[in-house]
């Protein structure tokens, strides 16, 4: 490389201008997302609203995948529909295993889309995370409200109209935990149990899209 | 023992473009990631991320009122601005592997990642995160200044030297060799936080520390594609305790051995296959692809050239050889193309790093 420039006094003040605040901003950045990552403590709880602008909504740390516990549970969506053909007679259809789909999708396909791998998936979890056990239906906009009509689409797109006009939906959850390894003396309850939420009424403009 | 002079002496090395290598590496590893992300999806990306998702403009505009997050997929729900952006998605992605126009093909990435994955964010994973945040960085590195088309347009048509330079010039380049390296520091950091969080947290967990944890994802329904090679792995004791403790050692003292050259070179290769093994059994290649591509930004200079000469010789070998079978058939001299693309770096590395981009 060549020699080192001598540079005039002017282009001296603005390299260290520069510098000082270049770094005085990476600091505060990786600080925030420092104290994002970290578990709650005084100076994160004292900053919070600091970090909170800082990291969302583009700047998001999600590296727990797999701890403190890997998940240790299949979640298995199954949905129905009911319709009303033109003679107006109703009809309930049959259970439709989402889930189950989307594993055989997913068997033997080195590089799974995220249509099947993630998009129910993380529906569901979002559906949980905003109801917790109880299927009351959520608020007028709330964020629990997205997560039902998100999950109702993607019910209705999967399922098919069947030839009638489809005026309920209706989803259910099978949840099973994974049995201990052979070599584990660990006892685990395997029994499958369902969740079944309730019936969500379907008008014409929540299929918008779907086809 | 650091002393006032060497610091001085240090400091002029900060505004030179450090770490090109690596940037280059990082770079063409998102946008290769992403890219080919892309083409997979490419028969699925209206569900996806178009009109034609369950989650629709009406649902996201609702999120994005609350969260703010940028997509330009909000300003219009219509088929063809979809259509449109995913094109330039790829296309960029492309530009940015190939090192097209970095300073603007960067900046088109970072937009189109950021405007695909807030048209729905319920659909990533760590991969796709960590796109996202390698997209963002990389828009304030120079990452084209060695192994891109960029660099062999200047290997090509030199301009003065940099000795020559006057000194507005000068300034606006040492500049820009800041604002690079501490968007490549910010990269480290970022992978060093990766991996500290995800060991950390897995120092606390119960599966973690009876060594059984490593058993549970490779009986998960949604990440066994290979179910009779997930349970051939999971059936022994001994290799799911090794890998469960060895993964919480290995991320946890990562950071660490950021200290010691040679024990950070061991773990990084080891890091690398544990994601090529990850990529296989819990059929997460694009995941994989894009954390090896972030911890890349770890790998020594000497290597990547080693690396970057070796496909170069083989681009050549290779270049030889289908010219020679293209000349039988009667065909024009391919070969041309293939060695321009993989003999560029080879003929960039020598270039003095740091151009007229600044």
């Amino acid at each position: 490389m060549s020699a080192v420039r001598v540079w005039s006094k002017p282009a001296r003040v603005v390299l260290v201008v520069a510098g000082v605040g270049l770094g005085a901003c990476v600091l505060a950045f990786l600080g925030a997302l420092f104290l994002h990552v970290a578990p709650a403590n005084s100076v994160s709880k004292q900053y919070r609203a600091q970090v909170d602008w800082v990291v969302y909504p583009e700047f998001e740390q999600n590296w727990k995948l797999f701890a403190p516990d890997p998940l240790q549970r299949n979640v298995a969506v199954d949905a129905r529909v009911q319709t009303v053909g033109p003679d107006g007679t109703v009809v309930t259809g049959e259970w439709r295993g989402l889930s189950a789909e989307d594993w055989a999708a997913i068997r033997h396909d080195p590089a799974p889309s995220h249509l099947d791998q993630n998009l129910l998936r993380r529906a569901w979890d979002f559906y949980e995370s905003t109801h917790g056990e109880g299927d009351a239906q959520a608020a007028p906009g709330s964020r629990g409200q997205l997560a039902e009509r998100y999950l109702e689409r993607i019910a209705l797109q999967r399922t098919g109209t069947g030839g009638g006009r489809v005026i309920q939906v209706q989803l259910r959850a099978t949840v099973t935990a994974v049995a201990p390894p052979a070599w584990s003396r660990e006892q685990v309850d395997t029994a499958p149990h369902v969740r079944e939420l309730p019936w969500w009424p379907v008008q014409d403009a929540d299929r918008e899209g779907l086809s | 023992m650091t002393t006032p002079a060497a610091v001085r002496a240090a400091l002029p090395r900060l505004l030179t473009t450090l770490a090109p290598y690596q940037a280059a590496v990082v770079r063409i590893g998102t946008a290769g990631t992403w890219g080919a992300y892309l083409l997979r999806e490419w028969g699925n990306r209206r569900v996806l991320y178009g009109d034609r998702s369950p989650w629709s403009a009406e649902l996201n505009d609702r999120l994005l009122a609350d969260t703010h997050a940028f997509t330009a997929l909000s300003w219009s729900d219509g088929r063809w601005w979809f259509e449109a952006v995913y094109l330039l998605a790829l296309l960029s992605a492309g530009a940015v592997a190939l090192g097209w126009r970095t300073r603007a093909s960067t900046v088109l990435f970072a937009l189109t990642v950021l405007s695909l994955q807030n048209r729905n964010v319920f659909l990533g994973d760590g991969g796709d995160n960590l796109v996202h945040l390698m997209a963002i960085y990389l828009v304030f590195t120079r990452c084209g200044a060695v192994w891109s088309l960029d660099a062999r347009r200047r290997a090509r048509r030199p301009g003065r030297d940099p000795a020559e330079w006057g000194e507005p010039r000068a300034l606006a380049d040492a500049l820009a060799a800041m604002l690079h390296n501490c968007a490549m520091l910010v990269i480290a950091v970022q992978v060093v936080l990766v991996y500290a969080t995800a060991g950390w947290y897995k120092v606390q967990g119960a599966r973690w520390q009876d060594g059984t944890a490593v058993f549970y994802p490779l009986e998960l329904d949604y990440f066994t594609p290979w179910p009779e090679l997930s349970g051939l792995l999971g059936g022994s004791l001994l290799v799911t305790f090794a890998l469960t403790y060895g993964t919480v050692a290995m991320q946890v003292g990562f950071p660490f051995s950021l200290a010691a050259r040679r024990l950070k070179n061991v773990l990084l290769a080891v890091m690398v296959v544990e994601h090529l093994a990850i990529a296989l059994l819990l059929g997460l290649p694009f995941f994989s692809l894009a954390m090896v591509s972030a911890d890349a930004v770890f790998l020594p200079t000497a290597l990547l050239l080693r690396l970057g000469g070796l496909l170069a010789v083989q681009g050549r070998a290779a270049g030889w050889w289908v010219a020679r079978r293209s000349g039988r058939t009667g065909g024009a001299a391919a070969g041309e193309p293939v060695e321009a693309v993989a003999g560029g770096p080879v003929e960039a590395a020598g270039e003095p790093v740091g151009g007229a981009d600044g």
